[in-house]
């Protein structure tokens, strides 16, 4: 039969929304869909024509080598899928590429469009500066999808509710606990005003000349992850979907390039303005206001001005 | 501890204007600089440290053309001991056929290893599957998005791996294993011009990937390559430096967040 298989993303119990945009892309293709839980009290809602609850708890479900186990007993009952979906997320990322491994299917991640005339699926190159139109075969598809692509798609459906008996945890890969964060001096996801800096500034030592343009426009530093990453501010300021999520008034994006990964989390700020010298920074696509020139220049023209 | 470290060259494409030839069937890179993988040098960093605490050796894996040799001298100069080129022209736009290049190099070569490195993702074509998949293919266990090793045994490590909205999961896994490490795990050392001149002395050994390569049944393909959908975009603030920071002082207070 043919149909496509949704492994639900959930975490602490949360039934993660980035789960509509895998139901949304199921029904786009106009498949049946079969949606994969582990067992817990989850809101997955009516998003597939049947919900089959895993019995294992979730952090046995979240681990790809318990995963591939759970599929093959999937597999061995329905058949194969046409179709098995993942978000791309922490989770799906990792177990999408292992489930193709595991089963030598065709794999195509942080799928982020669908062509249903030609059948292809589309994916991000270089930072969204070029997609590319693929087409899979030999075997069911294995795809994750990039979050708020496809959720207008999702509609109501039968969600029929099963269950089924979970293969025997592998003892290769454990779960031990989660780890929370350091706590921050600053929340960004407070501040009505973000200033926030990218991989473009160049330099660590950069970074006091926009902490004191952040001061004198009354501003929050934050920054993107590359500037995180190499320790020129503190991991809490870090905007994006491993960072934080932010609604600020204004976000004032300075050298950032406009990642997914970023986007996720800013792009419901009320306004957003972008500097960078790159015409073709995918940033500009999500900003209201845009400034093609180099981000040091307007730092300073900035300062002098405000004084 | 033996490491293989995976690491590949890649196109610097964040501030270049780039072209699709021949009628969206490639992408012209003829003029963008090429570097390591942003992750691949957080990855060959994070094998050297181990390896300076355990002992035991760092080798760098690249695959690609002539040009790839750049990388291995980087990782050689940041501590790697060798460098393998598994030398390849072809275009392997399916991290499944490329996951499996490398199971059977390592495979026929006999290469003895206890952990072997990925990064999470390549910059340029985002794929974040060769981990994974290869892991897969070899029967190892495997994690993505490693943030932190916090310990090293004999026959497994603590690991960290990084979730969303700066929450991370610890966890254990067994040796050998096949880890994709996400940026920012450490402090990747500095390399010097003089780093790696010294590090070319060192002999690369070079493979060819014909001798390797597995016939694929399934796969995907890229049809054609097109440019990002325009979403309306932004209004563009033009003009001198002074009158485009003027209007966005503006903007600052019709929002309310400057006076
Ligand atoms: C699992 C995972 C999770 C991730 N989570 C996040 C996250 O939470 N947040 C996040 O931000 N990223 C995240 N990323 C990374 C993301 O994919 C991008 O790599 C990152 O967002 C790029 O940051 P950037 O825009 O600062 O750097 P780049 O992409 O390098 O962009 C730099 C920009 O600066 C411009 N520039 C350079 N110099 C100047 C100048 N002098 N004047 C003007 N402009 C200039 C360039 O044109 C370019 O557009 C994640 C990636 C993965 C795989
Ligand atoms: C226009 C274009 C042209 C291309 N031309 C070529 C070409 O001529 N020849 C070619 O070989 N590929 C070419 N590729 C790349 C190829 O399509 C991908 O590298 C492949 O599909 C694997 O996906 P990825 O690199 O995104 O790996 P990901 O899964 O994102 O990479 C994760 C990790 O896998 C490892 N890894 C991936 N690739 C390599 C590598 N080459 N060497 C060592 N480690 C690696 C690294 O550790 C990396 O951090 C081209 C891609 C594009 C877009």
């Amino acid at each position: 039969m043919s149909y496509a298989l949704i492994i639900a993303e959930v975490r602490r119990g949360v039934f993660e929304e980035r789960n509509l945009d895998s139901a949304g892309i199921a029904a786009l293709l106009g498949k049946e869909a079969v949606m994969l839980i582990p067992d817990g009290a989850y809101e997955a809602g009516n998003i597939a024509e049947t919900v089959v609850k895993v019995k294992v708890a979730e952090e046995v479900f979240l681990n790809p080598l318990n995963l591939k186990n759970i599929l093959g007993q999937v597999f061995a009952a329905r058949g194969n899928p046409d179709l098995i979906v993942f978000t791309h997320s922490s989770f799906g990322m990792e177990s999408a590429a292992y489930t193709a491994g595991a089963f030598g299917f065709p794999v195509v991640t942080d799928v982020s469009g669908y062509d249903k005339e030609k059948g292809v699926f589309l994916k991000s190159y270089y930072s969204d500066k070029i997609f590319g139109e693929f087409k899979a075969s030999g075997g069911p598809v294995v795809i994750s999808v990039r979050s708020g692509s496809f959720k207008e798609f999702a509609v109501d459906k039968a969600a029929k509710a099963e269950e089924m008996e979970g293969a025997a945890p592998v003892e290769t890969r454990t779960f031990v606990e989660y780890v929370e964060e350091e706590k921050a001096d600053v929340d960004i996801t407070k501040a009505d005003f973000l200033l926030s800096v990218g991989r473009g500034i160049g330099s660590k030592e950069e970074i006091p000349a926009y902490e004191d343009l952040a001061g004198r426009l009354k501003a929050v530093l934050s920054g993107s992850r590359p500037v995180i990453d190499k320790m020129w501010l503190p991991k809490p300021r870090q905007v994006g979907t491993s960072g934080k999520t932010v609604r600020p008034k204004v976000y004032l994006a300075m050298g950032i390039s406009g990642a997914f990964q970023h986007i996720a989390g800013m792009k419901d700020s009320e306004c957003i303005i972008a500097v960078n010298k790159d015409t073709e920074a995918p940033i500009f696509q999500y900003a209201h206001f845009g400034i093609i020139a180099d981000i040091h220049k307007v730092r300073d023209k900035l300062k002098e001005i405000v004084g | 501890m033996n490491i293989l470290v995976f690491a590949k060259r890649v196109a610097a494409t964040q501030e270049e204007e780039l072209r699709i030839r021949d009628e969206g069937a490639a992408v012209d890179l003829s003029k963008v600089p090429f570097k390591i993988n942003d992750w691949d040098n957080y990855s060959v960093e994070e094998a050297v440290r181990i390896v300076e605490k355990t002992g035991g050796t760092v080798t760098a894996i690249s695959i690609g053309d002539a040009e790839s040799d750049e990388v291995l001298r980087r990782a050689i100069a940041m501590g790697a001991r060798d460098g393998f080129l598994v030398s390849s022209g072809e275009i392997f736009h399916d991290p499944g056929v490329r996951s499996r290049l490398i199971q059977n190099f390592i495979r026929k070569e006999n290469i003895p290893f206890d952990v072997i490195f990925t990064g999470v993702q390549s910059e340029d074509d985002q794929f974040g599957c060769v981990g994974g998949i290869l892991g897969a293919c070899l029967g190892l266990p495997y994690s993505s998005m490693v943030i932190g090793i916090d310990a090293v045994e004999k026959d497994h490590m603590i690991i960290r791996r990084e979730l969303e909205g700066g929450l991370q999961e610890r966890v254990k896994i067994a040796v050998p294993c096949v880890l994709s490490i996400q940026s920012g795990i450490n402090e990747p050392r500095y390399v010097s011009i003089m780093g790696i001149r010294k590090a070319s002395k060192v002999e690369r050994k070079v493979f060819q990937a014909a001798d390797y390569a597995a016939p694929a049944s399934a796969g995907i393909e890229v049809v054609r390559w097109t440019y990002p959908e325009k979403k309306g975009g932004a209004t563009m603030l033009t003009g001198e430096l002074d009158t485009v920071c003027g209007q966005l002082l503006g903007i600052l207070k019709e929002k309310g967040v400057f006076q």
